[in-house]
């Protein structure tokens, strides 16, 4: 028993290892990437867990464990995530933050300067037990005059977390016909004879390197893949050198990597004094080193000036935009214009679809209910059908077999076929296409209603109803009096929670109509039947690209409006109050 | 669970080590040929190509997720209009230089151009048509006007028969009229395209809208079209003209049906004005972020740029050629796909690139709304349009 119980506890703690090994690894990594807001939850949940696990007074929360990672990763992350991203302008040209948008301006944007200079580069390597090794010389030769130059390898100076380099420097050093000093080292140079070309360079020291990769040689080529994967890959993708004259060299894009070109940097850092505040201040700025522009930042992005002197912005990061958002939302006339008609119809649609599949649902509920009904079973499956149909196949057919105004059913063999009536516009006109978008809806929702509603008929004992026709009360006193308080108890509750469902009920509006049809003269995205949900949508992702910060501070309005109001319902209804008794 | 942990953190600590490689997401069929010439990439560079099948409607949603992190593929198979809104986010490199660029035709490589930079290599250029049914429209009756096409379709038309049909709301497929006469989206600069002066509700887009309109008005075109009914339509042979993409073709092929296409080159609006189609592009785009930019770069230029990767991606994906050596090969081969390449390659000599920058995201609903207030009659032309160019300045402002 005791070694039983040892070895599960030790298995436990190995557990609680490995857990707390992986936690912390994952902790480390947000806290390298700067993702502070998910290394706190991480950081909480992981002590939490310990906590529970290690202390014998928490012994009852551990079956809480798996309930409390799901509630931390699943709903509150994704909740605070909402209210951060509400204060930022996160979107389209706004995805990094500023240091790494100041990073990739020094390090990423190059310009060639107005005539470049072009070195054509050999490649030098030391063999080592007929291997190559990643040692190697490297002659840049000047493509104007085939002046010949020498550089060590570059040093490296910066490294990635992974361990590659990101930043290596060199220097570029005159070679004459025998020999060249690199630094503090002086190499004889070995040529052939005919072409006079650089064969071997040998080291005061003894060492050798032999020639062994230049771009433009084919001869060589079949040391490409090691020169690619070990020698640019590793230390000529992000080198430097600097020649005679002090310019830089980097390999050049213009001729896909095959020759060395002097290229500058096309932005750089520079403090200048500023005097727009009360006093002068130094400031750290951007500045185009071409043009020597210094870049002006404003609504979170850079900007720089072209050649015709208009502004353009170079790159946009995130930043706090305070309440921007929430006031857009107040301000903007497109927000604002059809703000209560859309308001109005989301209340309509709600209440409506509730009202509408409730009554349905509960008329085939007490229908079904009926003792003297044959085929229950059957009629039961049947009805549940739209519910089990994904939504996404039947609003199609909906939209394309019953409402469209030529060949759909509805105006084909109904309107026109029986009543020889004018076609109905059903998605063209703004009622109609309300009542269109109603219809489906109810007829999606009623099977949920008819289930809940059929479950609570059943709860309520028979007794009831034997004693009210004792008494001589009629059919209908009995749903009066009887059958529809008591469902009240049991589906109150429900139907509030339909109610806030069918608010955002984003895709039974969308699938149908997509918010249409247009309101005439209309100068905003709005539709006739766009609900609050849809419409902030269209506003947006259907504007400039991807507006997440917008789209955040307009789901946390969402949300209070529909906590609002559910918290209204249950307080009026008092429904809440009967179910919790 | 303890399992499942050690093995999830083995994954994580494995591919912190991974070794230098390009990664590139695709759709299916481009598969076999980008893997063939990652092979010989691998061979002359020793760098492996790995070769990725994502769902082409995944790609461009979870690059804008990986890449921001660091992370993702180094070069990404995709559509042309999502160069704005990538190249905004900085999360495309630009091509340095291209070889033989004077092979490609200009339209594919405006494409891609963005800023005055060029964001991606085509591969590919499709561009939509209108096409007819053969047995209902015989080959000496093939309309050269648009005119004309009215007077057939009306003529044909009966109880059971549609004689013209495409989907008339959608702006995409009505943009060739409307374009035809000179309405323009966002006007053409030096440096890219100006998303403050829109030409959709000029005296040119008006007199296309009214044209669509009167198609309605006439009762040519039923109410209530849309793509759905027109493909079910021609499908089961009940559509005379309808206007579609080269995506459609294979389909009624194999119904049985036997189709023609009529480029928008060869049928007039009004002598010498003919309309001009949307063309999209597809190519190759490089993640600035990706940490072997310079072999993302040789790879997409050296071998997918070269003639035979152009090649290798033609005999996997018959669409339209970017690369004008490449189109004189296969047009000398016949055959009904190479019929359609042809036809639906003429249509596009005379289409525009579908803008790329951003702010086009709000045009198609402005536009759909418009074009279906007039084709309900619930508005004139010039109001609907003027609406929707309102509706798109507010957008983007």
């Amino acid at each position: 028993m005791t070694v039983k119980k040892l070895i599960i506890l030790m298995l436990v703690i190995a557990f609680l290892a490995i857990f707390n090994a992986f936690m912390v690894w994952s902790i480390f990594v947000l806290y390298m990437d700067g993702r502070f807001s998910l290394m706190v939850v991480l950081v909480i949940l992981t002590v939490m867990i310990d906590l529970f696990v290690l202390n014998p007074k928490g012994y009852p929360y551990r079956y809480m464990i798996p309930a409390l990672v799901l509630l931390f990763i699943l709903t509150l992350y994704p909740m605070y995530y909402t209210f951060e991203v509400a204060f930022t302008n996160f979107g389209t040209g706004h995805l990094f933050t500023r240091q790494e948008v100041v990073q990739r301006l020094l390090n990423d944007y190059f310009y060639v300067p107005e005539d470049p200079t072009e070195y054509d580069f050999s490649i030098f390597l030391r063999i080592r037990d007929y291997k190559p090794t990643d040692e190697f010389i490297i002659l840049f030769e000047r493509v104007d005059d085939g002046k010949e130059f020498f550089s060590a390898r570059p040093l490296a100076e910066a490294r990635d977390n992974q361990g590659n380099i990101i930043s290596a420097a060199g220097t570029l050093h005159e070679g004459m016909q025998n020999n060249v000093e690199i630094g503090d080292r002086s190499y004889r140079i070995v040529r052939d004879p005919d072409t006079q070309r650089v064969i071997t360079l040998v080291a005061d020291t003894g060492e050798a390197y032999q020639y062994f990769y230049a771009p433009k040689d084919p001869d060589m080529s079949a040391n490409a893949p090691h020169f690619i994967s070990e020698i640019r890959g590793k230390w000529l993708r992000n080198a430097e050198f600097i020649d005679e004259a002090g310019n830089m060299l980097r390999l050049s894009p213009q001729t896909l990597y095959r020759t060395f070109a002097t290229i500058e940097r096309q932005y750089g850092l520079r403090t200048i004094t500023d005097f727009s505040g009360q006093r002068p201040e130094q400031i750290t700025v951007v500045y185009n080193r071409e043009t020597d522009n210094n870049l002006t930042e404003r609504d979170g992005a850079f900007f720089d000036i072209d050649d015709f002197g208009r502004e353009f912005s170079v790159m946009g990061y995130i930043s706090n935009v305070g309440f921007r958002q929430f006031r857009r939302l107040l301000e903007d006339p497109r927000v604002r214009g059809p703000f209560f008609s859309i308001f109005s119809w989301t209340f309509t649609w709600a209440g409506l679809s509730v009202l509408f599949s409730f009554v349905m649902g509960l008329a085939l509920a007490i229908t079904l209910n009926d003792r003297l009904l044959k085929g229950k079973k059957l009629y039961r499956t049947l009805l549940i059908i739209p519910w089990a149909i994904p939504s996404f196949i039947s609003v199609l057919v909906w939209k394309n077999g019953l409402f469209n105004e030529t060949y759909g059913i509805l105006n084909r063999f109904l309107v026109t076929g029986l009543f020889g009536a004018e076609p109905i516009r059903w998605l063209g006109d703004a009622f109609w296409a309300r009542v269109s978008v109603l219809m489906v809806n109810t007829w999606l929702g009623f099977p949920y209603m008819m289930t809940v509603c059929l479950g609570a008929l059943q709860s309520i004992p028979d007794e009831f109803y034997e004693a009210a026709s004792i008494d001589g009360a009629s059919k209908v006193q009995q749903f009066g009096r009887i059958t529809f308080p008591l469902l009240m108890v049991t589906i109150a509750p429900l139907l509030v929670g339909s109610f806030a469902f069918n608010f955002n009920n984003f895709v039974g509006i969308f699938l149908l109509t997509e918010g249409g049809p247009p309101i005439p003269g209309a100068t905003t995205p709005a539709g006739s039947t766009d609900i609050l949900i849809s419409y902030t949508y269209k506003l947006a992702f259907y504007g400039r690209g991807q507006d997440f910060g917008f789209a955040s501070a307009i789901s946390i309005i969402i949300f209070a409006i529909v906590a609002g109001f559910s918290w209204l319902n249950f307080k009026v209804s008092r429904s809440f109050e009967e179910v919790s008794r | 669970m303890k399992k499942l942990f050690v093995v999830v953190f083995l994954v994580l600590l494995l591919s912190s080590f991974v070794s230098a490689k390009l990664v590139v997401w695709c759709s299916e069929n481009q598969v076999p040929a980008l893997e063939r010439l990652a092979a010989e990439f691998e061979r002359d560079y020793g760098i492996e190509v790995e070769v990725q099948q994502v769902n082409f409607g995944d790609i461009k949603s979870n690059f804008l997720v990986a890449a921001p992190a660091g992370e993702g593929p180094d070069i990404i198979v995709g559509a042309h209009d999502w160069v704005g809104e990538l190249a905004q986010d900085g999360l495309l490199e630009p091509l340095p230089f291209i070889p033989q660029r004077d092979a490609y035709y200009d339209v594919a490589l405006e494409a891609f151009s963005y800023g005055g930079r060029l964001y991606g290599l085509p591969y590919a250029l499709e561009s939509i048509a209108i096409i007819y049914n053969k047995d209902l429209i015989f080959e000496d009756e093939v309309p050269t006007t648009i005119a004309e096409l009215e007077s057939i379709a009306m003529d044909i038309a009966d109880d059971e028969i549609v004689g013209f049909i495409y989907d008339a709301p959608n702006f995409y497929f009505s943009f060739p009229f409307i374009a035809g006469y000179g309405g323009y989206i966002f006007k053409e600069t030096a440096d890219g395209l100006d998303p403050t002066d829109i030409g959709l509700n000029n005296e040119g887009a008006a007199k296309g809208v009214s044209l669509i309109r009167s198609w309605f008005d006439m009762g040519l075109i039923p109410r209530g079209a849309n793509y759905a009914l027109m493909d079910g339509l021609f499908v089961e042979g009940l559509a005379a003209f309808i206007v579609n993409g080269p995506w459609a073709t294979p389909g009624y092929r194999d119904a049985g049906i036997d189709y023609g296409i009529i480029p928008f080159s060869e049928i007039e609006l009004e002598p010498g004005v003919t309309p001009k189609p949307f063309v999209g592009v597809q190519g190759f785009m490089i993640n600035s972020r990706s940490k072997s930019k310079i072999e993302a770069v040789e790879f997409v230029v050296n071998y997918m740029g070269s003639y035979r990767g152009q090649k290798a991606m033609f005999d996997v994906e018959r669409r339209g050629i970017v690369r004008s050596d490449l189109y004189a090969e296969v047009e000398a081969q016949g055959g009904p796909e190479i019929y359609d390449i042809i036809q639906f390659s003429a249509s596009a000599s005379v289409g525009t690139p579908m803008p790329n920058i951003p702010e086009m995201a709000a045009v198609w609903g402005s536009m759909e709304d418009a074009l279906n207030l007039v084709i309900n009659a619930q508005d004139t032309v010039q109001n609907a349009l003027d609406a929707a160019v309102e509706k798109i300045k507010a957008a983007i402002d």
